[in-house]
């Protein structure tokens, strides 16, 4: 009964984090680099994606410790991001060590692209906002872990939406001044308002 | 033209750099303050420190060291801002220490070349000097019409458009006055081009 109550509790957090308190349409965390992201069309969205839960899942539980051995420190508000940095700096030094052993053993081609996007998938505010927001809401280790996983699914989802609403809004129609970050960014203003409409406003600070 | 990071090329509106702070703290001018006061003590700091340290690290490695760089000096930085505004820091949350990853500090980093000391210290004041424009701008436009207010004092009988204080809102809004920037942009090349041809 507690294993199928714990696992309640991860799937309602990472359900939370992707739908109704998405980081890109409630908090807009991560926004700047989507837009890069979206406008250069470079990436591929599923690689970034990927890598971007892969070092969410490790950094979470490093950062929950870590915030621990914090908590009986008075300078803690301080060093919380300096140690979340650390966190995540540890998971992207994993990430590419295991990427770089895989590509030496089965010479994949595509491993290089996933090291491309890793430091964008990193160093982005979407993974240490989530570290923050978990450390000071006092969440425990499951719903920090639910919410990381839910997160960067969350800006999965995001990435693609706004990459669809682009391939649609750049056409003729919109106006030489409104092309590229204007429209984008009036689009994902859309789709947060529609996010109220399903669960009125949520303080996001 | 290119090197203006003031009008033609502003960080915020033409670029859409560290729009998280200003989409979702700069509600009100008190926030900005707080906020540009964290960005002017971080921006260029960490800028000049990662210039220094990173002609001897690998390019795979500049953005880890440029986030440490960050974080170091965010240290200092929240030990001032707490100083100056007391218990005012909390009203933006966590949008002061996710500056120590927002791509306006550490986006140089990805970039193939490392850049010198003297000209991270150029680029930064530049950029420091752009953001805080489109963040004191943004944060008046969405108290007044948020709020009908002007660094708490009334300015209106009422909220001319409240959605303005709201994320949503804050996209929307930071989305047309990126439009409004661009079209001033445009004039203001196409009478330099005019200018030149008459001279020509």
């Amino acid at each position: 009964m507690t294993i199928v109550k714990d696992l309640l509790t991860f799937f309602m957090y990472a359900v939370i984090a992707i739908a109704a308190q998405n980081a890109v349409f409630t908090r807009a965390f991560g926004v700047s680099r989507l837009i890069r992201i979206v406008d250069s069309g470079e990436l591929a969205l599923s690689k970034f994606t990927l890598m971007l839960t892969v070092v969410q899942l490790l950094s979470a539980p490093l950062a929950f410790f870590a915030n621990r051995l914090l908590s009986g420190i008075s300078l803690r508000s301080a060093l919380r991001p300096l140690v979340f940095v650390l966190c995540s700096g540890i998971a992207y030094l994993i990430v590419l060590l295991v990427l770089g052993l895989l590509s030496y053993k089965t010479q994949i081609k595509s491993l290089k692209d996933y090291v491309a996007v890793l430091g964008a998938a990193t160093f982005n505010c979407s993974v240490i906002g989530t570290l923050l927001l978990t450390a000071t809401g006092g969440y425990t280790l499951l719903q920090t872990m639910g919410f990381a996983l839910g997160t960067a699914l969350g800006y999965g989802v995001a990435l693609l939406m706004v990459s669809e609403g682009q391939r649609k809004i750049q056409n003729r129609n919109v106006p030489s001044t409104f092309r590229g970050l204007p429209i984008t960014l009036i689009y994902i203003g859309i789709i947060a308002l529609a996010i109220y409409g399903f669960t009125g406003h949520m303080p996001s600070i | 033209m290119h090197t203006d990071r003031l009008f033609l090329n502003n960080p915020v509106l033409i670029a859409g750099f560290g729009l998280a702070p200003i989409v979702i703290a700069a509600t009100t001018l008190s926030n900005a303050l707080v906020l540009a006061l964290g960005v002017l003590l971080m921006l260029t700091p960490t800028r000049v420190l990662a210039a220094a340290v990173c002609s001897k690290v690998p390019a795979h490695l500049r953005l880890l060291v440029y986030a440490l760089c960050a974080g170091l000096v965010y240290i200092p930085t929240y030990m001032i801002v707490r100083g100056v505004f007391g218990v005012g820091i909390e009203a933006v949350g966590l949008y002061l220490p996710l500056l120590v990853v927002e791509p306006i500090i550490i986006k140089r980093a990805e970039r193939p070349q490392p850049e010198t000391v003297m000209m991270a210290l150029r680029k930064g004041l530049a950029t420091t000097a752009g953001f805080l424009l489109a963040l004191f701008l943004c944060a008046a436009l969405r108290e007044y019409l948020g709020l009908g207010t002007l660094l708490g004092h009334p300015v209106a009988a009422g909220a001319p458009f409240p959605l303005a204080n709201y994320t949503a809102g804050g996209f929307i809004l930071i989305g047309l006055l990126a439009a409004f920037w661009r079209w001033c942009q445009n004039l203001f090349k196409k009478y330099v081009n005019l200018e030149a041809k008459q001279e020509l």
